[in-house]
């Protein structure tokens, strides 16, 4: 019933996070916030590298453009809040087309450079001009939650609410693309570009497509994240940020969106769990190193023992045992004594 | 498999969703008014900091917090305040903004402090103020180690307080002591493209003065290597004799070494937040003999200025606490607010509440002991610390000395009010430093 109606499995989802959000303490709700963003985020960088095949090591700089996209709407025009982030979007994929046009070109290290360099100089241009307000940012202030929901209704609360039912949204849509013809398109050019171009699939089309359609909501994200800190300056969307989306879509898996709330939950929750060995055992040094070494071990591990992610892993293994109908897109062509296929 | 049709979905979504509606209704626990305020206890009072400990701004601050924990654990052996032993918890928000909200998240909600301290940075500050609602529920942030002016809108930030003068009262001070002393030379500024720097351009502009040539760059910038070497070729075109540089440090650290590169000699004049001997060390120890000769502003007495009793007091503390570290510039700063803070805890008395401190800070701030060498300016209007600078040399160990041998104030304010010699005379320190 579920894999027929997944609007239903995303309701139920979000009627389960909307129950835990009346049972979490302040904090939790926050982190819960985070988690949505991060989904988003992560779910970005999924479609682009494990469906199009493109590598982004700055995906940073978009959820910059649509941070700082939003909180100018805010800001200059009092955008009402679900516009900015429609603005957000909209700023972000027209960067992520004009960059696409580019890394349609390039692949591997090259596109990986490239973005890099994106995530590195794009700060330095918002300190160029004073309406980004310079290394302390301009405010982005959604405003309180609406009275009707009560005294008690905290702000946190109110940026949960938001940020999950934007991700949810999201996540549902970006579900039924990756399973339309774009998606199947995207995978074989994946898979295999020559195969795919024979297939008849336009190459350079798909990829700056996948790329436009990422850098869309790699803004979302951004203007999310700006949200739950009220705030879009150069230092909210630093280096590290495109390296935690990155280690969230491994963690994950980026061949499938299954697996994306072990990446954001982990990203979340890795701190705290640093913060609770250091409790036990130790010193300010731990804490402050603890995170980063242990998600550089999950990552390790995840590479060497499930590549493709743990939930690509599962589906495997059941198909294997010959339970799962799930099956990837194969493409194969001969041409004379030569076949090209996306099969492995 | 259940196969459901379209009529079973709506009603299975609309069972679910009138199920969140029901949920929502239910009203929360109502909050206790009588309930004395989190963090305070009869014997303790807890309190929470979010400072880069590791990072690209680290060096330096860094040890802002283990300089507050000496002088807190300090006052905890003498007594405490009014009874109560102060705990400061200390979280590593390495200058993002969005790692400075999720600790201070951490810090009022987890670990549920009385109030914060010491924040530094003015991104992250302005964010996990806005971000966590702090006047909503009403926690101080006492002292926060920035001088950007927005923070003396009481109305946005009514529950923040600033310890360091603002930066448009800097440049004014600058500018009077620059147009005293240097009068008819050439001179130049470089300043950072920003809040920051723009703030210091309205300073000097009130002030009068207006330079022969000004070299912007863009924050970020002044860590390319052509950026310092291109500054340097402009100076020298324009033959400026004297330099301002209203930056961070990283651009003083570039513009001293390209000019010694070059053989270019100005006379260098530094904003405060660029003339850290210890931030230039962690760059390169051999830049700081550099610093030599060139002009700085401080509102808190000299370091090295073993005559003056906070001084030695703050010395024989830190000593003992971390014999390892040196005792610079920012021990002072940690150690300082870390005293204003406890003057303020005790002004506020044994019932201690987060409203009555705020209360406080704004009725009786202006009188508290301080180390600082210029009047404290907070008011009921007003939530800005120090009002002003005295202007030394830096010698070749980096450390910055009085001109003169004696500390010769200048004070003002932020707006258009007029630089004046200060005629302040700070309180003898109470006994022990308490």
């Amino acid at each position: 019933m579920l894999k027929k109606h997944p609007i239903i499995t995303f309701i139920f989802f979000g009627f389960i996070l909307f129950l835990i959000s009346n049972r979490l303490d302040e904090l939790r709700v926050y982190q819960g916030a985070t988690v949505a963003v991060y989904a988003i985020g992560i779910a970005s960088l999924i479609l682009l590298i494990g469906y199009s095949g493109q590598v982004s090591l700055g995906h940073g700089a978009f959820l910059a453009i649509g941070g700082f996209a939003a909180a100018l709407a805010r800001i200059h025009y009092e955008a009402p809040v679900w516009l900015t982030f429609v603005v957000a979007v909209l700023a972000a994929a027209i960067a992520g087309a004009l960059l696409g046009l580019a890394a349609a070109r390039l692949s591997g290290p090259y596109l990986a450079g490239t973005t890099l360099a994106l995530a590195i100089g794009l700060p330095s241009i918002a300190n160029q001009f004073s309406i980004f307000g310079g290394e302390q940012g301009i405010s982005f202030d959604i405003g309180l939650p609406p009275a009707s929901l009560g005294e008690d209704f905290t702000q946190y609360k109110w940026f949960f609410w938001i940020s999950w039912t934007v991700a949810l949204i999201t996540l549902y849509w970006l579900r039924n693309i990756l399973n339309s013809r774009y998606g199947r398109g995207w995978r074989a050019v994946r898979s295999n570009d020559v195969a795919a171009e024979l297939a008849g699939i336009h190459v350079g089309r798909n990829k700056v497509l996948a790329f436009t359609i990422s850098a869309g909501l790699a803004g979302l994200a951004g203007a999310l994240l700006a949200m739950t800190i009220s705030l879009a300056s150069p230092g909210v969307f630093p280096l590290a940020l495109s390296f935690s989306l990155a280690t969230g879509a491994v963690l994950s898996g980026v061949t499938t969106l299954g697996g994306i709330m072990i990446g954001s939950v982990t990203l979340v929750a890795i701190p705290e769990i640093a913060l609770a060995i250091a409790n036990r055992y130790g010193s300010e040094t731990i804490t402050t190193n603890l995170p980063g070494l242990l998600v550089s071990a999950l990552l390790i591990l995840t590479v060497l023992f499930v590549p493709n992610g743990p939930v690509e892993q599962m589906h495997a293994k059941r198909a294997k045992r010959g339970h799962s109908s799930h099956s990837p897109v194969e493409i194969s062509v001969r041409v004379g004594s030569k076949t090209w296929s996306t099969k492995k | 498999m259940i196969r459901i049709n379209r009529r079973k979905l709506i009603t299975t979504s609309a069972v679910l969703a009138i199920a969140a509606l029901t949920v929502a209704t239910v009203p929360a626990q109502a909050l206790n008014p009588q309930m004395a305020d989190p963090g305070i206890t009869a014997s303790t009072i807890k309190l929470g900091i979010t400072s880069p400990l590791t990072g690209i701004a680290s060096p330096g601050y860094n040890k802002i917090p283990g300089a507050m924990k000496a002088y807190f654990d300090y006052v905890n052996t003498n007594g405490g305040v009014n009874g109560r032993k102060i705990t400061l918890v200390s979280k590593d928000d390495q200058y993002i903004p969005t790692t400075a909200v999720a600790k201070a998240n951490e810090l009022i909600l987890r670990d549920k402090v009385f109030a914060l301290v010491g924040t530094l940075g003015t991104a992250s500050t302005k964010a996990l103020t806005a971000s966590t609602q702090l006047s909503k529920r009403g926690v101080p942030s006492l002292f926060v180690n920035t001088g950007w002016s927005g923070f003396a809108d009481k109305k946005a930030y009514p529950t923040t307080f600033s310890i360091l003068p603002s930066y448009q009262m800097e440049a004014k001070i600058m500018a009077k002591y620059v147009k005293e002393t240097y009068a008819g030379k050439k001179i130049a500024i470089i300043y950072q493209d920003d809040d920051f720097g723009r703030d210091a351009l309205a300073g000097f502009k009130t002030a009068g003065l207006t330079f022969d040539t000004y070299i912007p760059y863009a924050s970020g910038s002044q860590a390319l290597p052509a950026t310092g070497a291109g500054w340097i070729s402009k100076l020298k075109t324009a033959g400026a004799e004297v330099t301002v540089l209203f930056g961070v440090t990283s651009a003083s650290t570039a513009a001293l070494a390209n000019a010694y590169g070059a053989g270019f000699k100005t006379q260098w004049v530094l904003g405060s937040v660029g003339g850290d001997a210890t931030t230039i060390a962690a760059t390169n120890k051999a830049y700081v003999p550099l610093l030599f000769g060139a002009k700085g502003f401080s509102f808190a007495p000299a370091p090295t200025d073993t005559t003056d009793e906070y001084i030695k007091l703050f010395q024989s503390i830190y000593a003992a606490a971390q014999p390892t570290q040196t005792f610079d510039n920012n021990v002072v700063a940690g150690m300082s607010n870390a005293f204003l803070v406890v003057q303020a805890l005790k002004a506020a008395g044994a019932n201690l509440t987060r409203a009555g401190l705020i209360k406080v800070i704004e009725t009786k701030g202006s009188t508290f002991a301080s180390p600082f060498l210029t009047p404290l300016g907070y008011s009921a209007t007003a939530h800005i610390g120090a009002t002003g600078y005295w202007v030394g040399t830096y010698g070749p160990t980096g450390a910055l000395t009085p001109d003169g041998g004696k500390y010769t104030v200048y004070t003002t304010d932020s707006g258009t009010g007029p630089v004046v010699l200060s005629t302040y005379t700070r309180p003898a320190m109470p006994a022990k430093g308490l």
